[in-house]
């Protein structure tokens, strides 16, 4: 199996000091990639390096066999490369529809602008609570029903790889499972999906593989059942986990 | 009484093409840009120049303006403010003082400080319903009108509009969206170089042409896109028809030299009381 996405030797930060000091990963096609580690040990930094809202400082992406560490967000966007933020992703002052408007007229290399519907019928499977919110602001909706939306919008242009920043984070447990339903389902539709989590036992479950970050680097890279199945590993890194969760994981383990 | 409401509302709607430039800039590019008053008085005098001294008719020359007027906007972005984007809004703020200021002297050293006005015929005022009103008031009131629907057109129809509106409300989740925001910029600019060409001859046409005539409408037409809430387009049409009416209501009870405070007012009040304005957002920090 060849690889849609990967990372060599990246490194990337704000101000002096890099963050990120020599990622290296890899996404197989088509496979589900989770990325858990502490708050602070830069998951969303490397997912904003990757995107290109962050510049790359050392080492290299590669995108389908070409690297794009040089290319502006948009151009990684037509590249092949969709990212759902973790906050603040959506416009919050357009409406659903001008959302979803904005990601077909945008996020395609030269194909978009179709006059079609703003949902293909496989995506308002997927998401059938946005169709009768067209209207509405999109930041007077929920914060499970914005997630749905920003996913949606991601996906009008089908990805070679989907890149998630934290997609379940403050949703109610109703909407946490709906997340990971649709991960699952987007990734049995072909798409490659990179995504960090801190609910870890849940993104794992629907995972291939798990990459443990720390302190700006990827401290171990497995695959998800063997991750899922250690004890000591899930003291160390998945901090965040809640107490309640920890038995359920040992039995899936 | 009727008379200064109908006054009143001439002011406002003269005003809401330059508040809706101010609205449009402050929200894609986040600084108060206050060139935009000598901005105003610049695209007056060329729009002077095709009209009274090269003997053009005043439509044709004001289109020509506007789309020159745009065009230099994006200009003097590459030149003056392009370079200072990542020092932050206040640089950005002092350059367009300075802009304005360089701006205003250019137009002085070509036409000196006396009043000046288009070639246009004067019409004798007409009554409506015991309202004294005249010719100009009623171009002006349609113009801005259809230029206030063209707008709102643009923005909600048009992939153009609406990518303006997503950078205005998240620059960075517009990149992700594939949105090049060198080009948003550009046509942010060259639109309110448009609404400043037009809002600079309504204004001439009104008053009288000179240096300083866009920086006094400066105060009255923040007041108007401060009210509205910076950012938002319909706010800034609200907001300037709110000030003009306000301004002028308020000269009933207070002497007209102290006209110009009522703005000042509004925008103290404004920001005490409801800082995101009438129609704006609470801010999103990062
Ligand atoms: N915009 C920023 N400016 C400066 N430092 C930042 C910024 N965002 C994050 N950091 C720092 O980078 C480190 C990694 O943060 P982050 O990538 O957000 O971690 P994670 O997503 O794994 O919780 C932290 O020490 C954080 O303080
Ligand atoms: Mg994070």
């Amino acid at each position: 199996m060849s690889n849609v996405l990967e990372v060599q030797g990246l490194h990337a930060g704000y101000g002096a000091g890099d963050i990120l000091k020599g990622v290296e990963l890899t996404v197989a096609e088509g496979s589900v990639v989770t990325i858990i580690g502490p708050n602070g040990s830069g998951k969303s930094t490397l997912v904003k390096t990757l995107t290109g809202l962050l510049r790359t400082r050392q080492g290299d992406i590669v995108l389908k066999g070409k690297s794009v560490k040089d290319l502006s967000p948009p151009e990684r966007v037509r590249a092949g490369m969709s990212y759902v933020p973790q906050e603040y992703n959506v416009f919050r002052n357009l409406t659903v529809l001008e959302n979803l408007q904005i990601a077909h007229e945008f996020m395609s290399a030269g194909r978009g602008g179709k006059r079609g519907k703003p949902l293909s019928d496989e995506m308002e499977a997927l998401f059938p609570e946005l169709p009768s919110r067209y209207k509405a602001l999109a930041g007077n909706l929920s914060g499970g029903q914005r997630q749905m939306l920003a996913f949606a919008c991601a996906l009008t242009v089908k990805p070679e790889v989907l890149v998630m920043d934290e997609p379940s984070a403050g949703l109610s447990p109703k909407y946490m499972t709906d997340i990971f339903d649709c991960v699952k389902r987007v990734n049995e539709m072909g798409v490659s999906v990179l995504m960090v989590e801190q609910n870890a036992i849940e993104a794992l479950r629907i995972s291939h593989r798990c990459i443990v970050m720390a302190n700006g680097r990827v401290r171990l890279a497995s695959d998800a059942a063997a991750v899922l199945g250690m004890r000591e590993l899930q003291s160390l890194y998945l901090g965040d986990v809640k107490e309640a969760e920890a038995p359920a994981s040992a039995a899936a383990g | 009484m009727l008379q200064t409401l109908f006054n009143g509302f001439v002011t406002g709607i003269t005003m809401t093409l330059p508040a809706l430039a101010v609205t449009l800039l402050f929200g894609v590019l986040k600084f108060a840009n206050f060139a935009i008053g000598a901005m105003m008085t610049v695209a007056a005098y060329m729009a002077f120049a095709l009209n009274a001294q090269l003997g053009w008719p005043l439509l044709p020359s004001t289109i020509v303006v506007a789309i020159v007027c745009g065009l230099l906007c994006i200009a003097v972005d590459v030149v003056t403010f392009k370079p200072l984007r990542d020092r932050g809004s206040i640089t950005l703020m002092v350059a367009s003082l300075g802009l304005g200021f360089v701006l205003e002297n250019i137009a002085r050293l070509f036409y000196g400080n006396s009043a000046r006005s288009f070639a246009i015929e004067i019409a004798r005022p007409f009554r409506v319903m015991d309202i004294r009103m005249n010719k100009e008031q009623m171009i002006t009131i349609v113009v801005s009108t259809v230029a206030m629907l063209a707008m709102y057109f643009l923005l909600t129809r048009t992939p153009v509009g609406r990518a303006m509106r997503a950078v205005a409300d998240n620059p960075s989740l517009a990149l992700v969206r594939g949105i090049e925001s060198g080009r948003i910029i550009r046509w942010t600019w060259f639109i309110a170089g448009v609404l400043l060409a037009v809002g600079g001859v309504l204004i001439g046409m009104d008053r009288a042409i000179e240096p300083p005539m866009g920086s006094s409408y400066l105060i009255a037409v923040f007041a108007a896109a401060i009210f509205g809430g910076l950012g938002s387009p319909l706010g800034a049409f609200l907001g300037a028809l709110a000030i003009g009416i306000v301004s002028e209501m308020a000269t009933l009870v207070i002497p007209p030299n102290y006209r110009i405070g009522i703005p000042l007012c509004v925008i103290a009040l404004v920001l005490i009381f409801r800082p995101q304005g009438l129609m704006g957002q609470a801010h999103i920090r990062r």
